[in-house]
């Protein structure tokens, strides 16, 4: 076969193998096309919330106050100190981004 | 002689297809030499392209040379609208939003006030697949492979192995004991300062479990958490996890009254009026699966969810220090 008549499809196919294999080139291995970034995560669904009965509380106390304990043994954990008073959030003026808490 | 006459003719006729064969494969090896550079060129643009889609926003701008570990420093949503999810918390908080592309999908850095304060992915929820759509929440740490070490020796799941982000640092993420998601992070760019939120920022963190007890010594291990007890409650146990002096978490029983319920983080955006805040997410196209109420000295909290079904929580704080929120 002529070179001159492999020429005009010769460029086409390399272009067309080119895109083949670079088209498989993107996000390697990683599924979902979050290539190298893939926290691809959803909680399980059916998940209920609420049904907080009387004293079920959640957030932070402020002025130190609220502890109670340490309570000595039967715990998983190391209780804080006795000497450490409850902690409370930051609440100075520190501004280093909008996740402060 | 004829035949040495007509060799002549055959010799030049070889020659010339001999010249016409070197110049066909000089011109057969040009194309495929243009060929291998056009193919090198390709991949090597694609790769170019694949790393520079790849890197999310740094988490500071500029770098802060803090690191707090233990911390929340950072949260994901991963939505499957990330449109309806960008108007409901811009809507609903004022956030910003700079949308980049990750290889073939859409991420959005929410800021408030010129500040990053959260990321959004569009990720398509499959027909066979009953899941939700959650917030991220992710904990700072000094060593991400040492945490990863640590929270396979207390009984932990790693959902996404240690990995290095472009611009972001190294992180992880794992299911805890209970089954709770969450993620570590190291951040290159070190992490937020400690300081009061502003209205419309992340404040606080909590961590609703089937096992507190055991949930806090897990986290306690990671992240070295002094571990505070509250007022106990009959059949629950309500603890707060604080490191460098700060409290950064709390962890609560899983309420036991409803079957279908798992460990889960929840975070809390500071607001100055939950109940006006919970009507506002209703009407934005979100639902209220906690009504606002009382919490620890007279502050109210909420739990409602974006239009995608993502929980999110709403606590009102006081600006000053002394000051209390009016019961």
């Amino acid at each position: 076969m002529k070179t001159s008549s492999i020429r005009p499809i010769l460029l086409p196919l390399i272009i067309f193998i080119a895109g083949v294999l670079c088209s498989g080139c993107v996000a390697p291995g990683y599924g979902y096309g979050y290539g190298g970034y893939a926290v691809d995560y959803y909680e399980p669904y059916g998940g209920i919330y609420g049904e907080w009965g009387p004293g079920y509380n959640v957030g932070p106390y402020r002025d130190g106050r609220g502890r109670q304990g340490p309570y000595s043994g039967g715990h998983a954990y190391r209780s804080a100190p006795a000497s450490h008073p409850m902690p409370s959030i930051p609440m100075g003026g520190g501004h280093g981004g909008g996740n402060r808490h | 002689m004829h035949p040495q006459r007509d060799s002549t003719p055959i010799c030049a006729f070889n020659s010339a297809a001999k010249i016409r064969q070197k110049s066909g494969s000089y011109q057969a090896s040009r194309w495929i030499r243009r060929g291998v550079a056009i193919l090198a060129l390709c991949i090597a643009g694609t790769n170019f392209m694949s790393t520079a889609s790849a890197q999310v926003p740094a988490l500071l701008q500029p770098t802060n040379p803090e690191t707090h570990i233990g911390k929340i420093v950072f949260v994901e949503l991963v939505t499957p609208d990330l449109n309806i999810a960008k108007r409901f918390y811009s809507s609903l908080f004022g956030w910003s939003f700079q949308t980049t592309q990750i290889n073939n999908s859409d991420y959005a850095q929410a800021t408030m006030n010129g500040y990053p304060v959260a990321g959004l992915i569009q990720k398509t929820i499959p027909d066979n697949e009953l899941r939700q759509s959650a917030w991220l929440t992710f904990i700072s740490v000094a060593n991400v492979d040492a945490a990863r070490s640590i929270a396979l020796q207390h009984g932990a799941k790693i959902l996404v192995e240690p990995r290095d982000v472009p611009n972001r640092g190294r992180q992880a993420v794992f299911a805890d004991p209970q089954g709770a998601v969450f993620a570590v992070l190291a951040s290159t760019s070190g992490d937020p300062a400690d300081g009061l939120s502003e209205p419309g920022e992340w404040i606080w963190s909590s961590l609703i479990s089937s096992d507190p007890d055991n949930a806090a010594s897990f986290y306690q291990a990671i992240f070295d958490y002094e571990i505070f007890e509250t007022n106990p409650v009959p059949g629950q146990e309500h603890l707060i996890m604080a490191s460098t002096k700060y409290a950064r978490a709390s962890v609560n029983s899983l309420p036991t009254i409803a079957p279908n319920r798992h460990s889960h983080w929840i975070n809390f955006v500071r607001v100055s009026d939950a109940v006006a805040m919970a009507a506002r997410v209703v009407s934005l196209g979100g639902r209220v699966l906690v009504e606002p109420r009382i919490d620890r000295q007279g502050g109210k909290v909420a739990i409602v969810t974006d239009p995608g079904g993502a929980p999110f929580g709403l606590l009102e704080w006081p600006d000053g220090e002394q000051q209390e929120v009016a019961k």
